[in-house]
């Protein structure tokens, strides 16, 4: 038993040292969820980039559709920037609605954009706004390059946040369902004898499973 | 004969290969070029049943902006943005107005050009640019201002206004500063194609110009 506990507590250590250690949490709020998952419908997931001093990354914002679409293939979500460049320039982030009633008044304006919108069948938008940053960089290394060769020396480490916040919006009932947010934070390492060994905590990929299970908890029928 | 023709075709070879480093060499020398190039979609909207002309000046076709580097650490910069505003605008006033004709010259008294509503003139009044390095902000960002008019095919002013764009992108890893400046520069070419396709019929003048030419028919409300 205690072989047991000491062998789980060293292979996590061991776990922690290759990738780095992160520390995540979620919270949600929802309502509405659709019983039998959401069917044939489509959801699209977009990214908050209105902001003066940071933008929602667009790879973070495919790897929770990426999360979903493999957590539950009969949920068919559409890409970010496909939606955007068919919904120009509705959704960009001078214009993009801040409120569902926004996207209301947007369809009854221009009906074009409420038919293409039917035409896709989609009955959530999902709004992501955060953004991973790094800072308290920490260390130094030295690199030197000689007829004989080359190779660093010293040891470097950084800490990384990651924040993000998931709005749903459904449309079959003009409202806002659901928030959900995460944060992560990780130290990585970089000690470098000759070679420089970079150990990266995955504070971006851990916040994007985190914001993805619960997008696929409130939307499919499996979990 | 086979020998010589041998070292004749390294020579030139080697005089081809020199030229190149020397060339390379020269053009980091150079200021950082950007040639913006980026794919501008159609708007999703509502045309307006007009025919507009459209007459882009050779200076507004082939904008470019030079900034010289104030100290040697600093590199000059060239951003050449003409061909990408010329793609994006005919792509954008297609998208908005039933037919869209390019002029044949500046609208003026005796200048021969096709029929028109009216015929839309945008020129670059300013263009701005802020790198990592001198703002210690992790972003790229491009800000462009517009001259837009709208004259009638015989020159006369019906709207004169102005338009601020822009457009920025985050630092992402192995991004060289070049790409990552296009990238912004395109996104302020998206942002300006969406602040006129939003507020051009609430220009005070343009509105006056639209009641007049389409009348109660269109109450524009976007």
């Amino acid at each position: 038993m205690i072989t047991d506990s000491v062998r789980a507590l060293l292979l996590g250590c061991l776990a922690c040292m290759a990738s780095g250690c992160v520390t995540s949490s979620v919270d949600q709020m929802v309502f509405n969820k659709p019983k039998q998952g959401i069917g044939n419908a489509s959801v699209v997931i977009l990214g908050r980039r209105h902001a003066s001093d940071y933008d929602t990354e667009p790879d973070f914002v495919e790897c929770v559709g990426e999360h979903i679409a493999s957590g539950d293939d009969s949920i068919q979500v559409i890409g970010e920037l496909e939606f955007i460049n068919d919904f120009y320039p509705w959704f960009e982030p001078r214009t993009a609605p801040l409120q569902i009633a926004d996207l209301e008044r947007l369809m009854q304006n221009q009906p074009v954009v409420a038919e293409r919108l039917a035409s896709l069948n989609t009955q959530y938008m999902i709004w992501i706004d955060g953004s991973t940053i790094r800072n308290d960089s920490t260390g130094s290394m030295t690199c030197a390059i000689g007829p004989g060769g080359g190779g660093c020396f010293g040891f470097g480490t950084w800490s990384s946040d990651a924040k993000y916040e998931a709005t749903i919006w459904d449309f079959s009932e003009s409202a806002e369902v659901g928030r959900i947010s995460t944060t992560a934070t990780g130290q990585s390492y970089m000690p470098a004898v000759v070679i420089p060994i970079p150990i990266i905590a995955p504070v971006q990929g851990t916040a994007c499973d985190g914001i993805g299970d619960q997008l696929l908890q409130f939307l499919s029928s499996q979990y | 004969m086979s020998a010589s023709m041998t070292s004749v075709h390294e020579f030139a070879k080697l005089a081809r290969l020199a030229a190149l480093v020397l060339f390379t060499l020269l053009a980091a020398c150079g200021p950082a070029e950007v040639v913006v190039k980026g794919e501008f979609p159609p708007p999703t909207i509502e045309k307006l049943p007009l025919t507009i002309g459209v007459w882009y000046d050779p200076g507004f076709a082939n904008h470019e902006f030079y900034d010289e580097a104030k100290t040697k650490q600093d590199s000059s910069w060239l951003v050449k943005s003409g061909q990408a505003q010329v793609q994006m605008w005919d792509t954008l006033l297609n998208g908005m107005f039933e037919r869209v004709v390019p002029m044949a010259g500046r609208p003026g008294p005796g200048q021969m050009n096709p029929t028109v509503d009216a015929v839309f003139i945008p020129e670059v009044a300013e263009l701005q640019y802020a790198l990592p390095v001198q703002t210690n902000v992790k972003i790229y960002e491009i800000w462009i201002r517009y001259h837009l008019q709208l004259v009638t095919t015989g020159g006369d002013p019906i709207a004169e206004w102005s338009m601020p764009a822009y457009g920025k992108t985050p630092t992402a890893f192995l991004q060289s500063d070049q790409s990552a400046v296009n990238l912004a520069a395109v996104m302020a070419l998206r942002d300006a194609g969406a602040n006129f396709a939003t507020s051009f019929t609430r220009v005070p003048g343009v509105q006056v110009w639209l009641q007049e030419t389409l009348g109660s028919q269109q109450e524009v409300t976007l």
